[in-house]
This record gives C-alpha cells, sequence and structure tokens, in this order.
C-alpha cells in the first residue's frame, strides 16, 4: 500500500495534498454552532449536482412538456419522488445555510482583513446561487414558476434607453416562452453550476490561504508551538471532519424530515400554484417569489418608483460587498465589540426577517409602511456602521482563544 | 362510450367563464385517509363513473391502481377502463388517464374545457375540492340550472345531483335539501370524502410510501447522529 502511495505520490502530490488541507491544516479549536454552515453548504452544493443530474435524465426542457416530465419524475421514475423533493428541499435548505453562514460573518468579522477576498468570493457565490435558483424555479414550468419569472425579468425593463432590450435579450422572446425555459435549462444545468464550482474552488483555496477566523477573531497564527503549528489550532483532520459529520447528521436529520414529511413546507418550498401548468394567459392573483428571495423583493415593493425599486434591490446586494471597507473596526468578534454593533447587527437581522415576511405577503397600507421602514433600517445599518465603527468603544480582546462548554 | 357527448347533445351556449372567482366561502374539513383502501377503491369507482368523461387524469396511469388501491389488473381493467384506443381496442392498462372529448365541441358546450384533476387536490386543496363538490344549489338563472356557494357561476353542472338531490337558500342563508337525491346527505358526504381521498391519492402517489419510508430513514438518521456524536466526543476527548 505504502508504495502504491510512493508511486502516485511521485507523479500526482496526493499525500501533501492531503496534508496541506485536511491532517496538518490547523483550524481553530473554539469553533461554535455557527461554523457547521460552510461545510454543509459544500455537501448541499454536492447534493443538489447529484440529484440534478438524476432529474435531468428524465427532465425535458421543453414547453409542452416540461410540467408533464416532472409529474413523470414524481410518479413513474422509481425514486423520482425522493429525488426531486431532495433537489427542491435542497435548494430551500441552501439558502438557509447561506444565510447562517453569512450571518456567521457579520458576527465574528469573518470579511476583515485578510480574509476581504474570501468574502468577496463567497458573495459571488451567492449571486451566483441566487441566478442559478430563480432560473431552476422556471424548469417545472407550473403557474408560480412562469409568472415569477415573467415578472423578475420584467424588471430588468427598467433601466433606462436599454430595459427593454435587455429584457427581450434575456427572455429570448417578448414574453416567457419555450426559448426561455431553454436557455434557462442550460444556464440552471450547465454554465451556473460550473461557474459555482469554480467560485467554491476559489473561496476554499482563498480560506486555507489565510486560514478560518473563530468566535473570539483572534488569529491563531499569532501563537505558534516551537514547530511552528498554532498553539490554539487543531488538524481539520480528525478533529473536525468527526466534528462536522456530527453536524451533517443533525442536518440530515431535519433535512430528509422535511424531504418526507413535508416537502411542500407549507407553500413556501413548494407553492400551490405550482402545480398547476404555466398559462401565459391567466396571471394568478398573486404572484410572489419564493420565501430566499423575499427580503429583496419586499426591498424592490418598498420604493414606489419601478426604476428606483430595481436600483434598491441591487445596492441591497451589492453593498454586502463591501463589508470589508464599511466595517472599520479592528476588532472581529462581536463578543468584544460596543453594544453599538451589537443593536445594529440585530437590528439588521430583524429588518431582513421582517422583509422576508412582508416580500410573501399581499401589499397592504400598514406591510407598505412597515416594508419602508424595514428597508431604511436595511440600509441605515450599512451607513451607521461606516461612522460609528472607525472609532468603536471595544472590550480587550483575549490573546488565545476562549473554550465555552 | 363516450360520456360527455351526452351534454353535447344539451347545446347550451354558456356564459363566459369567471376564472378564479375568489370567495369568502370558509372550506369545510375532509378526513384524508390515504391508507383506508376501500375509501380509494370507492373514490376511484364514483370517479370513473361520474367524472371520467369530461375529467382526465392525464399524468396518472391506470397501472397504477393494481399496487396503491390494491385491486386486480382485471378490475381495472374492467371496471376503471372506460375508454378506447383509436383502433377501437380497450386502452391499455399503463396508459395515462386520458379520454375522448374534444375540446373544441366541449368549450362550445360548457364554455371552458373540463380542467384535468390529477393536481387538483395540491394546488386548491382537498378541502376546497370536498366544499366544491357540497356547495352547489339551484339556480335558474344559470344555464345548468344550478350554481355553486364556492365557485359562483362556474359552468360544470352538478352531475352528482342524481345522489345528493338539490339544494337551496333557505331564510338564513344557508343551503338546505330542497329535492332528495339516492343518498342521505351523509351518505352523500361520504361519497364525496371517498373521492376527494382518491384525488388526494392521485395528486402525490408517493403519499403511500413517503410517510412508512420516512419514519424508517428518521430511525436511522437519529441513531446516526447519535453514532457520530460519541465519535466526536471521544476524539476531542483531549482538546482543552
Amino acid at each position: 500500500m505504502s508504495k502504491f502511495v510512493a508511486w502516485i505520490d511521485q507523479r500526482l502530490p496526493v499525500s501533501k495534498f492531503v496534508k496541506n488541507h485536511l491532517s496538518e491544516y490547523y483550524a481553530p479549536k473554539n469553533f461554535n454552532f455557527f461554523y457547521f454552515f460552510g461545510s454543509l453548504a459544500l455537501f448541499v452544493f454536492i447534493l443538489q449536482i447529484i440529484t440534478g443530474i438524476f432529474l435531468t435524465i428524465n427532465y425535458k426542457p421543453d414547453a409542452a412538456s416540461a410540467f408533464a416530465s416532472v409529474e413523470y419524475i414524481m410518479r413513474d421514475v422509481e425514486w423520482g419522488w425522493l429525488i426531486r423533493y431532495m433537489h427542491s428541499t435542497g435548494a430551500s435548505f441552501f439558502f438557509i445555510i447561506i444565510y447562517l453562514h453569512m450571518l456567521r460573518a457579520l458576527m465574528y468579522g469573518s470579511y476583515k482583513k485578510p480574509r476581504e477576498l474570501l468574502w468577496l468570493f463567497g458573495m459571488f457565490i451567492f449571486v451566483l446561487l441566487m441566478a442559478e435558483a430563480f432560473m431552476g424555479y422556471l424548469l417545472p414550468w407550473g403557474q408560480m414558476s412562469y409568472w415569477g419569472a415573467q415578472v423578475i425579468i420584467s424588471l430588468f425593463g427598467a433601466i433606462p434607453l436599454i430595459g427593454e432590450s435587455l429584457a427581450l435579450w434575456i427572455r429570448g422572446d417578448y414574453v416567457i416562452s419555450d426559448a426561455t425555459l431553454n436557455r434557462f435549462f442550460a444556464f440552471h444545468v450547465i454554465a451556473l453550476p460550473l461557474l459555482l464550482f469554480a467560485v467554491i474552488y476559489l473561496h476554499i483555496a482563498a480560506l486555507h490561504t489565510v486560514g478560518s477566523n473563530n468566535p473570539d477573531g483572534v488569529e491563531i497564527k499569532a501563537n505558534k508551538n516551537p514547530d511552528g503549528t498554532p498553539v490554539d489550532g487543531i488538524p481539520f483532520h480528525p478533529y473536525y471532519t468527526v466534528k462536522d459529520i456530527f453536524g451533517l447528521a443533525v442536518f440530515l436529520t431535519i433535512f430528509m424530515f422535511v424531504v418526507f414529511f413535508m416537502p411542500e413546507f407549507g407553500g413556501f418550498f413548494l407553492e400551490k400554484d405550482n402545480f398547476v401548468p404555466a398559462d401565459p394567459l391567466k396571471t394568478p392573483e398573486h404572484i410572489v417569489p419564493v420565501w430566499y428571495f423575499t427580503p429583496f423583493y419586499a426591498i424592490l415593493r418598498a420604493i414606489p418608483d419601478k426604476l428606483g425599486g430595481v436600483i434598491a434591490m441591487g445596492l441591497a446586494i451589492f453593498v454586502l460587498f463591501l463589508m470589508p471597507w464599511i466595517d472599520r473596526c479592528k476588532v472581529k468578534s462581536i463578543r468584544y465589540r460596543s453594544s453599538t454593533y451589537k443593536i445594529l447587527l440585530a437590528s439588521f437581522v430583524i429588518s431582513f426577517v421582517g422583509l422576508g415576511y412582508i416580500g410573501m405577503q399581499a401589499p397592504t397600507p400598514i406591510l407598505t409602511a412597515l416594508g419602508r421602514t424595514f428597508t431604511l433600517i436595511y440600509f441605515a445599518f450599512f451607513v451607521v456602521l461606516y461612522f460609528t465603527s472607525k472609532n468603536e468603544k471595544t472590550k480587550p480582546v483575549p490573546e488565545r482563544v476562549t473554550m465555552h462548554e | 362510450m363516450n360520456k360527455a357527448y351526452i351534454f353535447f347533445l344539451l347545446g347550451f351556449i354558456l356564459s363566459s367563464p369567471v376564472f378564479g372567482a375568489s370567495s369568502s366561502v370558509e372550506l369545510k374539513p375532509v378526513f384524508i385517509d390515504l391508507g383506508n383502501k376501500a375509501s380509494l377503491q370507492r373514490g376511484a369507482q364514483i370517479f370513473f363513473n361520474n367524472c371520467s368523461g369530461c375529467h382526465t387524469l392525464q399524468y396518472h396511469r391506470y397501472s397504477k391502481f393494481v399496487n396503491d388501491l390494491g385491486v386486480s389488473e382485471a378490475m381495472v381493467k374492467s371496471n376503471l377502463i372506460l375508454t378506447s384506443q383509436k383502433s377501437g381496442e380497450p386502452t391499455k392498462l399503463g396508459s395515462t388517464i386520458t379520454n375522448s372529448i374534444n375540446h373544441d365541441s366541449i368549450k362550445e358546450a360548457f364554455g371552458v374545457v373540463p380542467p384535468d384533476l390529477t393536481l387538483t387536490a395540491r394546488s386548491r386543496g382537498p378541502e376546497w375540492i370536498y366544499t366544491f363538490l357540497t356547495s352547489f344549489y339551484e339556480d335558474d338563472s344559470r344555464p345548468m340550472g344550478v350554481n355553486n356557494k364556492l365557485y359562483p357561476n362556474v359552468n360544470m353542472p352538478h352531475v352528482l345531483w342524481y345522489k345528493e338531490g338539490l339544494k337551496t337558500y333557505d331564510e338564513n342563508n344557508q343551503l338546505i335539501l330542497k329535492v332528495n337525491g339516492q343518498l342521505s346527505q351523509k351518505e352523500y358526504e361520504q361519497e364525496i370524502t371517498d373521492l376527494v381521498n382518491f384525488l388526494t391519492y392521485v395528486s402525490e402517489p408517493a403519499q403511500l410510501e413517503r410517510y412508512t419510508i420516512g419514519f424508517w430513514v428518521m430511525i436511522f438518521l437519529v441513531f446516526f447522529a447519535f453514532i457520530t456524536y460519541l465519535l466526536k466526543i471521544e476524539y476531542w476527548r483531549d482538546i482543552k
């Protein structure tokens, strides 16, 4: 066996790779609950690829047969229903994981020097993921698939001068049609997954270059043993592999519970209207995007002007890219930051969740007013943070990481 | 051969359809029990004898009934397959459940093409179907002589009137029976429950196995999580 490994290593540095990235890759020993979501996101990405391949085997990207082919998968393909539910539930869980993963970064300042690029790659993954989910949602060709896509793509029409031609170019037709379905299929199964794969690779490469942050925001590389390993670091394998497998097992228990017992999740994961085939002549009463888009959709609706709404929505995502430069506080972790930051982050999270709720509801005067307030808080977070973070009153940061158990 | 044919003869010219008319009628609860094979079988019987002339279940196959409803192939062929192929031979067991209505003619007769019902229990919900089928009432102003409390001015005739009888509004604005049908009110409601049960099964046949498999998967995963927890504890013993 060792001869075989040596033979391989002479030709491909497999052992070195395993050492660098697993058995001798040192991670802080004080990771908490929020540090499960990186590896879980990777797991769900792979799960989506695998279930996606199996779905592609029987799915037909054709306006005349797409809806029926999904029902064929649900009924006539062996275990087709399970694969489809894993894929549809996986999409929603991907966003739950990613949102928690991002919240973790906001809590512990994981975007700060030297992890700015890591954060930027992460943000690109988030944007790609939204495009991936949006295009995937058209494929079942139900009423909500169709009208959701119609509404979102028509937003491009609000851009001055080039808007209408841009929307036309994206759709490949004057309305959502077979041409749109076909190209969305291409993007969903090839183009975006390849891009995602590449950016996820960069994200992990950047992570392994700078090393993980941790709940204390202490750089473990600052304190080293005589042999050069970080005092507060432990090898990723076996410590975090066994810990992440446990996290995965808990995740799978929750995930598979939803898959088997509530795959529609009360209409949040699979909307009722999507069990009606797309009908270009019949607009549903109430068009809502899937839950993971509703915070941004609510921001869009909060602005009375269509173009203004589109700009605000775009800005809401873009401003997140700038986090490493907006937050100028030297202290990373929320544990040692001022109550100002704690209040700011709490109101940001509340406004994000609130916007998510408002985005699902039919507009009423009260909800619109509330939506505008939350939109204001959402943006105020970044503005106030920029001005308060420079001279923030922070608590002393410990030299070494702390363990809470 | 085709039950819809009889309705063509009526030759009614209908007013334009009201799509998705939303009303504030409260939906009635219905007890869905997919484990009750007898109920599913009765539901299938009611569907094929009364509904299948106009309504299809185009994503579902006859062959599924053999396992799912616990009936023999011969029984499906003789009792549920009521259509034939173009060649004149009976529709094959593996076929999807369609019918031979002509869309143009039926549109002329009813104003709409009767919707496919495969997924209605998922898009509208079992309660909606149950409430709909128990909310017809006599209305002479409508071409079919009936109207529906849940779905005002619906184009569908009250096909099951011979079972239910005809309802009308009393002075308290409640629907009461005016003409008796073959069944008592209670029997009719039971038949509709069976029918809705059947349609709920058709809307997602996987439900028959989903819960059972899910139960075992849950047991395995909880056990697996426990084992991995012990493993984690063991490995982390020396981390202080």
